[in-house]
């Protein structure tokens, strides 16, 4: 399985876990806050029923009273708990829903008013309004109270009408406790599932983060110890790893890589010491036939010069000339071969004395100055490539100058693990076209026979610096001369 | 009165041989040169010139020959009691270490480096002796 298959896999059901909480959260929140709708409506009932209550025994005691006593106020006030009344009704109808038993309640108690009102306090207002002030009027009237009020249905009507209230009170009570208990399991339930979801959300995420660290990081542990096994040059290494996952991927192609190497690294080495031996070998047998071919030429000029015509004396020439130039192709072979492989064998070098005394070994007969940086440092290293180096570089700078007069100056920069040393001339210049190919071997840039020239010397400064790891740069322009900057190692200065 | 020289040239190289005939010339070496292109042809020679006053005073051995090569040779001369005068000289290419131990532990007298030249030191030694010989010394 893919690791990123693993951590999306793991990501997405944490991912899940937590939505599933968050939902059930959300849920509860909306049962808790519409129970709590509910229950401000069902106190709005309650209330508004009992003010119904209140208001009906307020008509009841201001009815009775206008008609005993005949206060304005009295009947005022029965106006206003009548036409408040009628309100209180309209709200409960709108509170309660349809169809639940208590809009039958509610509508009983509708029609129980409107009986009350229908058969009582309408008629007895009636008749107390037509009543005149005669006796026999009044006698009528108090006929007519004794019947209704005293003695009439009117007290069933407000007892009935009391119990009415009560039930439709009790509904609500009733309903509020049992949906408060509810509500609290839930409430309960919801904390409870999301402890747990929250929980095991928490430890899996926990175990798949371990498991996935514990997982790639012991595998790139070994694989770094594969990396470095090569890196210091042992390929004869591998992981084995069956997973098809990335990381088993990644040890296969690290596994593929050494294989190659510890199949093309030998037969490098080999491919270069059979290189080197070859250089050997063909500059070594080859000077013998050359030296016998000059040998041969000596005789003929010793014995027989002056009786060979004068063309022959000079093709004669023209063949030493060549035999010449043969010898030193060979002998920069053997040189070019044999460069840098000397013992590496660290001495101390002091190098404002080596660069005097590759100056005294350089005869000059123009007028150029040579300066050498004061304070060059003493190192503890290879003496003799870093030698031939500043030998090939200084004596290029004197060997190829043009003019009568000017300098050759040698100076250094310290960094930190390693010394830039510059060769700096004022010389012809190199054109920018030949800057690589000047330290490719066999390549010069002049006549061959001018100068015993044949194109060694920078290959073999290259090759020094290539076989430690050191770089050459070049920077010039065609009639302002050239500096050569190389580097050379630190190791340990003195 | 001057003694002539008796050389035995011991090489295969015909170029060589030339050589190393024209430094005894000029070297002015009254000699009797005699060649022998292998191991076996010298040995021929020895057993020729056993018992006359031909018989070499000097021999010069070139190492890399066919047949019978110059260690061979070395080696068999070097086990004839009766040959024990004569001198040996190793004429090498170059400055071949081993061959030089090699030969050295069959009694030769010196090396002689080819290209031979009139007066190059390699060749110090075995032309003292020449010239020690032609005087009687």
């Amino acid at each position: 399985m893919k690791i990123s298959s693993i951590i999306l896999i793991s990501f997405f059901s944490i991912l899940f876990l937590f939505s599933v909480t968050t939902y059930i959260n959300y849920r509860q929140y909306q049962q808790v806050s519409e129970n709590a709708e509910r229950f401000d409506r069902s106190s709005t009932i309650v209330r508004h029923s009992n003010r119904f209550q209140r208001n009906f025994l307020n008509m009841v005691s201001g009815l009775k009273g206008y008609l005993l006593t005949n206060d304005g106020s009295l009947i005022q006030m029965f106006d206003s708990a009548y036409v408040e009344n009628k309100q209180i009704l309209a709200e409960l109808n709108e509170l309660v829903p349809p169809q639940s038993d208590q809009k039958i309640i509610l509508d009983d108690v509708r029609e129980l008013e409107k009986y009350w009102m229908e058969e009582f306090a309408q008629p007895m207002l009636e008749a107390k309004k037509n009543a005149g002030p005669s006796r026999e009027d009044r006698e009528e009237f108090l006929e007519l109270y004794q019947k209704k009020i005293v003695n009439g249905l009117d007290k069933d009507v407000q007892r009935s009408l009391q119990s009415k209230f009560s039930d439709f009170s009790n509904y609500e009570y009733g309903f509020r406790a049992s949906s408060q208990e509810t509500l609290a399991a839930s409430v309960q339930n919801t904390r409870k599932i999301s402890i747990y979801l929250t929980a095991f959300a928490v430890i899996l995420g926990s175990a798949i983060a371990i498991f996935i660290a514990q997982y790639i990081s012991s595998r790139i542990v070994r694989m770094v110890r594969l990396a470095n096994a090569i890196a210091h040059g042992d390929y004869a290494v591998s992981l084995p790893d069956k997973g098809k996952n990335e990381l088993s991927q990644l040890a296969g192609a690290l596994n593929e890589m050494a294989a190659i190497l510890r199949s093309s690294i030998p037969l490098l080495k080999r491919q270069k010491e059979e290189l080197d031996q070859f250089a050997h070998i063909i500059s070594h047998d080859l000077k013998a036939p050359l030296r016998g071919i000059d040998n041969v030429i000596a005789w003929i000029e010793e014995d027989h010069s002056f009786a060979l015509p004068p063309k022959v004396n000079e093709y004669l020439e023209l063949i030493k000339g060549r035999i010449t130039r043969a010898e030193n192709l060979l002998k920069a072979i053997l040189s070019y071969a044999r460069a840098g492989r000397e013992d590496r064998k660290l001495e101390v070098v002091d190098l404002r004395v080596m660069l005097e005394e590759i100056r005294g070994d350089i005869s000059n007969h123009k007028n150029i100055i040579y300066h050498i940086q004061p304070g060059m440092p003493t190192l503890y290293t290879e003496r003799i490539p870093l030698q031939q180096v500043f030998t090939n570089l200084i004596v290029n700078a004197f060997k190829y100058h043009n003019k009568d007069e000017g300098m050759v100056k040698v100076y250094y920069q310290p960094e930190e693990n390693y010394y830039t040393f510059f060769v700096e001339d004022d010389g012809p210049g190199i054109n920018e076209a030949y800057h690589d190919r000047i330290f490719i071997i066999f390549q010069t840039l002049q006549e061959r026979d001018v100068l015993e020239s044949v194109g060694i010397g920078l290959a073999i400064v290259k090759k020094i610096l290539d076989e430690r790891g050191q770089t050459i740069r070049v920077s010039s322009e065609p009639g302002k001369g050239t500096v050569f900057s190389f580097t050379w190692p630190k190791t340990k200065p003195v | 009165m001057m003694q002539i020289v008796n050389i035995l040239l011991v090489e295969d190289d015909k170029l060589d041989q030339t050589e190393v005939e024209r430094t005894l010339d000029r070297r002015n070496i009254l000699c009797r040169l005699r060649v022998a292109r292998n191991g076996e042809e010298a040995l021929d020679v020895l057993r020729e010139t056993e018992r006359t006053l031909n018989f070499p005073d000097i021999a010069l051995i070139d190492l890399n020959m066919p047949k019978m090569n110059g260690f061979e040779l070395i080696e068999a001369i070097r086990k004839e009691p009766q040959w024990s005068r004569i001198k040996i000289f190793v004429l090498t290419t170059s400055d071949e270490k081993a061959d030089k131990i090699e030969a050295e532990k069959f009694g030769v007298s010196g090396f002689i480096t080819k290209p031979l030249k009139l007066n190059s030191p390699s060749s110090k030694d075995a032309f003292n002796l020449m010239m020690d010989l032609m005087n009687n010394r």
